[in-house]
């Protein structure tokens, strides 16, 4: 991990407040493990906006690294404000990576809203090592995808409103793609309420599954132990530490669907 | 060439900044671009009796020019860290504080005789007395001077190493009980802790933190810090570590000459963890410019 100063190459927004930018970024770039990784983004006027935003790699071609992001708050308001030319101050990369997509198991990759980007990235990484994967991705409408509809080759979009290929959320789908195929392994990164639906389905169905979470993030580098997530089935103790939390930032934000939990 | 030596009791630190209590883990965790042996020292983070997880989330959120946090001192535990973190310290490079908190005064003396048990280069304690003593019926040891004396007094008899008592902003009368800690035998006191806020959703009508209440750190407690200092120096003799919103080498003049003798970096960190470094070069240009030897020199000298 480093800090870098990286100089932005794009900046679009490529579907309804969904916006992709890219920038150069060597030094990351050559510390970079895999998809599942993020970076942490300072913005400019720092001390109004104290804390880093924490953005999944979305993909990585020589030397650029390219983010997907969702108009959120302030914070990213600001970031699709900002100029091609402009110098944004990154930390990273950060975090683990999905795992297991290069053997046996056969990927199906499910990602909704703000979990698009380490979804793509994975996916555009099973491709280039031609490993076959089913990529489901949900949105509310139509309006919000930026990728075909496209069975045929294993990219299944949803939509809540059904403006745009299948009406409803991931899990019909999620189900639908599971009954034929063997040896899956179901690795997602979303909303809440469809990380939530998709480690119940998975539960419930035996499926080995990765889970990339979110949680609010002060640092990045472990220094601030803020970004806990609860972990599953802990056995409480009277002292403990890191048994019944974990740390998103340095021991995530990837985890086994049956590590962590919602509640 | 000024010099940056600061000497606190019978230790000189090379230089006046160190980094401050849970913004820099142990000290032996962070990232490996930054280089600690530039620091002055470094505190760690609190460390009590026994392990803790911490509260639930959410435990931190962003403020107006800082951010409040409620970590709840999730920490390895006294017994963890000498076994892993204390033989590191041998070749750090810097000075380390240890930083203890307890809920008792017995939970205290336990930790620093576990301490003091084994030789290590543990250079010496900041006391963290922002916490509810439950004996107390959860009365903060901070904000009573005779809680402060007691407990002072009675780690001063169990060691000869730095005794530095961290002060919390929250009470009336901040420089009453630096004056109490002096009293006990402190070798220095450090100020400011977290300033007690609270941040709401106006959507979901919850506190942004789980506890409810967090302490707010960053530049927006910086004037609140700098008063500390100043109120402080006029009543004790003993140094003065200053603590609270520091960004740049202008900040840390600013505390100097409010009457600090060192300063700790807390939130600058989670930006920049290399922040303390970039500040020692900042500050060698600042005091050449302006022709100063010795950064003691500014030690309480702004000008009223
Ligand atoms: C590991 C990780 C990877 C992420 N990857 C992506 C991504 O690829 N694309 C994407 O669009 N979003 C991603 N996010 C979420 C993104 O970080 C937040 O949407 C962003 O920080 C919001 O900033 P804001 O200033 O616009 O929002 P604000 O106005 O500050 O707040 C709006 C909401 O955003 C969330 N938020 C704010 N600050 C943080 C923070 N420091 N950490 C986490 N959440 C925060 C909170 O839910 C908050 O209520 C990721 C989050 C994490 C933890
Ligand atoms: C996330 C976080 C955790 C902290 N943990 C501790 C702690 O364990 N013990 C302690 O004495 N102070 C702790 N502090 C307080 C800092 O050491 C420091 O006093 C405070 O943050 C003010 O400095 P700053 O404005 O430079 O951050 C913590 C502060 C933050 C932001």
């Amino acid at each position: 991990m480093i800090i870098e100063q990286c100089k932005i190459i794009r900046n679009d927004e490529v579907a309804g407040g969904i916006w992709e930018m890219e920038f150069s970024a060597p030094e990351i770039v050559s510390y970079y493990t895999g998809p599942g990784q993020f970076l942490e983004i300072l913005l400019e006027n720092k001390w109004s906006f104290t804390v880093r935003r924490p953005m999944s790699i979305a993909n990585v071609e020589e030397k650029r690294i390219t983010i997907i992001y969702k108009i959120f708050g302030r914070g990213t308001k600001i970031l699709s404000e900002s100029k091609i030319g402009g110098i944004l101050d990154l930390l990273g990369p950060l975090g683990n990576v999905f795992s297991g997509w290069k053997e046996k198991y056969v990927p199906i990759l499910v990602g909704g809203g703000v979990g698009l980007a380490p979804i793509l990235n994975l996916f555009k990484e099973c491709q280039k090592y031609k490993i076959h994967s089913n990529l489901i991705l949900g949105a509310r409408t139509g309006r919000e995808h930026f990728i075909d509809h496209d069975p045929s080759n294993g990219i299944f979009l949803t939509t809540d409103d059904g403006t745009l290929g299948t009406s409803g959320t991931v899990i019909p789908t999620l189900e639908n793609v599971f009954s034929v195929v063997d040896n899956p392994m179901v690795y997602a990164c979303g909303p809440l309420p469809m990380l939530k639906a998709v480690q119940d389905f998975v539960i419930q169905n035996k499926i080995p599954a990765q889970l990339s979470v979110e949680s609010y993030m002060g640092c990045g580098t472990g220094l601030c132990q803020g970004c806990v997530i609860k972990k599953r089935n802990i056995k409480a103790k009277a002292h403990s530490y890191h048994e019944r939390y974990s740390l998103v930032c340095m021991d995530g934000p990837v985890y086994s669907a049956d590590e962590v939990c919602f509640d | 060439m000024t010099d940056f030596r600061i000497q606190i009791g019978n230790i000189e630190f090379k230089n006046p900044i160190f980094t401050a209590s849970g913004t820099f883990g142990y000290g032996n965790d962070v990232p490996d671009f930054v280089d600690v042996s530039k620091l002055g020292g470094i505190v760690t983070k609190s460390i009590t009796l026994h392990p803790r997880e911490g509260n639930p989330p959410p435990r931190i959120v962003e403020t107006p020019s800082g951010m409040i946090n409620s970590i709840g001192l999730a920490n390895v535990g006294v017994d963890h860290y000498m076994r892993e973190m204390v033989p590191s310290y041998s070749t750090i490079g810097t000075k380390i504080i240890m930083n203890i908190a307890g809920s008792t005064l017995d939970e205290y003396i336990e930790i620093i005789r576990k301490v003091e048990s084994i030789s290590s280069d543990i250079a010496g304690y900041e006391i963290n007395i922002s916490c509810p003593n439950v004996k107390k019926g959860g009365m903060e040891f901070g904000v009573d001077r005779s809680l402060t004396a007691e407990l002072t007094r009675t780690l001063r008899t169990l060691t000869d190493r730095l005794l530095i008592v961290k002060l919390s902003p929250n009470v009336t009368d901040i420089a009453a009980i630096a004056v109490a800690a002096e009293e006990s035998g402190a070798n220095a006191v450090s100020a400011i802790n977290t300033v007690v806020g609270m941040s709401i959703n106006p959507m979901s009508w919850k506190s942004n933190i789980y506890t409810v209440f967090g302490g707010l750190s960053g530049p927006a407690t910086k004037p609140i810090g700098l008063a500390a200092v100043q109120k402080i120096f006029h009543s004790v003799k003993i140094p003065i570590i200053g603590i609270g919103g520091i960004t740049n080498s202008l900040d840390v003049i600013e505390y100097f000459l409010a009457g600090a003798s060192a300063v700790q970096l807390g939130t600058v960190n989670y930006q920049d963890p290399s922040a303390g470094e970039k500040m020692i070069d900042e500050l060698e240009t600042y005091c050449k410019d302006v022709s100063i030897d010795s950064i003691s020199s500014l030690v309480g000298k702004v000008k009223n």
